[in-house]
């Protein structure tokens, strides 16, 4: 099979089963999962065999897609080594969520529905990972927002899964008119979208690289990866499946936006990399801090994720898309563990998800209980784990680039330590504070075996030495870059000290203030005014209500009036009433009386006897 | 005695006239259908008598001319009238007035 070959069944063989499942298999959820996860391993099979094809080149295929004369819009791959980088991800954990998923949605009534979006999901992602030129990347963007839309409505019967599906595709949309006017823009700036050709233009001519496109471009990632100031979809997106969750909102959906500025690297000039560094910084502190207010513990990883993601943009746009993307591949793998990890326990105790009503899980699930310390230790960057190696770089990254940003994102760190403690502690320590804890058992094979490789990548997927050689080419290439930096040495001592000093107090402190298996929140109970204002997440949700409520609702009022009243009252029900009335008049003319009409076409003889003889 | 062109003129045009009148006034369709017989020969009259006046013959073509188109159309009026009798039972103007319902 030859690498196209292989590359196009990555993207046909999920299609290709979600087409079949929408079509003859909407109630035989059995026989639609098990066409699922087949299509994922087909992926994940043509996935690595790609992979090891590639050698050192990019392997390319492009076809011409649509053509209104001089402009030509081409479908094709480029499948260098940060596409191949992030196809193996996306493929691998994608593969083990699909079979975790076997176990999570036994018991759903639309299973087919549920595992045909996620097909069609696999489709979009790997689309966007291949893609070679913007407007193909922008046609698999949508359609994964369209699949994130269909897959967190999934329970469509609750008023709370269908408002967060439309809420998620509403500000999805707002980051992407943007990016649609960026394509347009670097079209018209370049003449081309197309990714190499691109890139070989910029090199050509630094002077070309503009920081209009960029900005623009730059509103897709803040949609897509929920950044400031449309990070508000993520938390409530978690109204949907925990796989879902684990799938999209943590491990590939919401990293393609990183994905995205990684691949689209050579266009960005040093000020909006700035914007894009400070930007991170401020989402990862920002996040941070909410993710202490809330009790559901598929919200405190949402706010994970949006913190993480913010790590990832501020070592892009400190100058390391390596670094970046290094970190968007640890982080894909203790996340999805973490998210698993909650739907497995939210399995066990029959869909409770308030961590205090929670407790003493770790015997009761020990391996989703110790697989999920696993995810809580990498994501905290202890020594060795995942996690520590790209977080260590991107600190690194900010110490020897700008000292603030090296400062919050220590203070990101200790945050993060903080409230993955407060979850662990409350959740999974202790004693069973509500019946559906207490009668919680571990989960069947399909769940635990995910749980158990995701684990061990936790622990070992950091070391780039053990990766294979045709993969992290990228990453490689800018960690040692960093290495070689000037002051790295004492960098590197500085953010091992502070590093660890995060996680451990971090961890410790959250033991000490809430207390294993803590029945309330001790913060709510004793500073309610703090407590309350990290819960209220600076009122961004209440703001865009007022905005869309008072500001724009009456907009529309407005504009619906004109339409009612200019539109359809006077042009279109104007129109026809004039014709009307003309035909009214002329009606009126035929009598039906045979001398009337000799009287008619008198006048008209008079009328062009007058006309002829130029009296009119 | 030669009658002048004016004389024939004025016969011709009061024959159109009260050819026109019987139109416009008289309510039988067979009325009404020989009244337009009386304007076409009352123009055919006027033709003559200026062909005569002239001394071409010009006029009297267009003469034979008419008197072929009317006699069509006698054969083909009359047929529509004895029709629309038998379907009517009256060839009264007042009770053909269909289209005014």
């Amino acid at each position: 099979m030859s690498p196209q070959t292989a590359l196009l069944l990555t993207l046909l063989a999920p299609l290709a089963t979600a087409a079949g499942i929408a079509f003859f298999l909407r109630r035989q959820g059995g026989l639609a999962a098990a066409f699922s996860v087949g299509a994922a391993s087909v992926l994940c099979a043509c996935a690595f065999i790609a992979i090891n094809a590639r050698g050192d080149g990019a392997i390319t295929a492009s076809w011409e897609w649509l053509s209104f004369g001089e402009f030509k819009v081409s479908m094709g791959f480029l499948f260098d080594d940060v596409a191949a980088t992030m196809l193996a991800m996306v493929s691998f954990v994608g593969l083990l969520i699909h079979i975790f998923s076997l176990g999570y949605m036994k018991t759903d009534k639309s299973r087919a529905r549920f595992f045909g979006g996620l097909s069609i999901f696999m489709f979009s992602m790997t689309g966007i990972v291949l893609a070679d030129n913007l407007i193909m990347i922008f046609v698999f963007w949508e359609l994964v927002g369209f699949s994130s839309y269909m897959l967190i409505g999934h329970y469509l019967e609750t008023d709370e899964a269908k408002a967060a599906s439309k809420k998620a595709f509403i500000v999805n949309r707002i980051g992407d008119l943007g990016f649609l006017v960026g394509i347009v823009t670097a079209y018209w700036h370049f003449g081309t979208t197309d990714l190499a050709a691109m890139e070989q233009i910029t090199n050509a001519h630094p002077g070309l690289v503009n920081a209009t496109i960029a900005a623009f471009l730059m509103c897709g990632f803040i949609g897509k990866s929920a950044q400031f100031p449309l990070h508000v979809w993520l938390p409530d997106a978690m109204a949907g499946p925990t796989p879902v969750s684990a799938l999209i909102h943590a491990a590939t959906m919401v990293a393609a936006g990183v994905y995205f500025l990684i691949r689209i690297v050579f266009l960005f000039p040093v000020e909006v990399l700035d914007f894009v560094a400070w930007l991170g910084t401020a989402v990862a502190v920002y996040a941070g801090f909410c993710a202490y207010a809330q009790n559901d513990i598929k919200r405190i990883l949402a706010y994970s994720t949006l913190s993480q993601l913010g790590y990832m943009a501020a070592a892009f746009g400190l100058g390391y898309p390596g670094v970046a993307l290094f970190h968007l591949i640890t982080h894909a793998f203790f996340k999805a563990l973490l998210f698993l990890g909650a739907g497995s326990v939210i399995h066990g105790c029959h869909h409770e998800q308030d961590i205090f009503k929670m407790g003493g899980l770790l015997k009761r699930m020990p391996v989703t209980a110790i697989t999920f310390a696993i995810g809580v230790l990498a994501l905290c960057g202890v020594y060795g784990l995942a996690g520590f190696y790209s977080k260590d770089a991107i600190l690194i990254a900010g110490g020897l680039g700008k000292t603030p940003i090296f400062i919050l994102l220590t203070l990101g760190a200790f945050l993060t330590a903080g409230y993955m403690g407060r979850l662990f502690w409350v959740a999974f320590l202790g004693e069973p504070k509500s019946d559906a804890a207490s009668h919680a058992k571990e989960s069947p094979l399909t769940m635990v075996v995910p749980l158990v490789i995701l684990a061990g990548l936790s622990i070992v997927g950091g070391m780039i030495q053990l990766w294979p050689e045709s993969l992290g080419g990228l990453i490689r290439y800018d960690l040692d870059h960093l290495h070689h930096a000037e002051g790295y040495d004492a960098m590197h001592h500085e953010v091992l000290i502070f590093g660890t000093a995060a996680w451990v107090v971090g961890l410790l402190a959250a033991l000490f203030f809430y207390g294993a298996g803590a029945k309330e929140d001790r913060l709510a109970h004793k500073a309610p005014a703090v407590f309350g204002f990290l819960k209220g997440r600076l009122w961004f949700d209440e703001l865009y209500g007022f905005y869309v409520a008072k500001v724009q609702d009456r907009f529309a009022a407005l504009l619906s009036f004109l339409d009612i009243f200019l539109l359809k009252g006077l042009i279109v029900r104007g129109s026809a009433g004039l014709v009307a009335l003309l035909g009214l008049g002329a009606r009126s003319l035929h009598v039906g009386n045979i001398h009337a009409y000799v009287y008619w076409f008198l006048g008209g003889l008079l009328l062009f006897w007058a006309f002829a003889g130029g009296l009119l | 005695m030669t009658i002048g062109l004016n004389a024939f003129l004025i016969v011709a045009g009061l024959l159109f006239a009260i050819g026109m009148l019987g139109v416009t006034l008289r309510r039988n369709t067979l009325v009404i259908f020989m009244s337009l017989e009386l304007m076409l020969n009352a123009v055919n009259l006027a033709l003559v008598s200026f062909s005569r006046y002239n001394g071409t013959m010009d006029g009297n073509l267009f003469v034979f001319f008419i008197i072929t188109v009317a006699a069509a159309e006698v054969a083909l009026g009359l047929a529509i009238i004895v029709a629309l009798f038998k379907r009517r039972q009256s060839v009264m103007v007042e009770h053909l007035n269909a289209l005014s319902r």
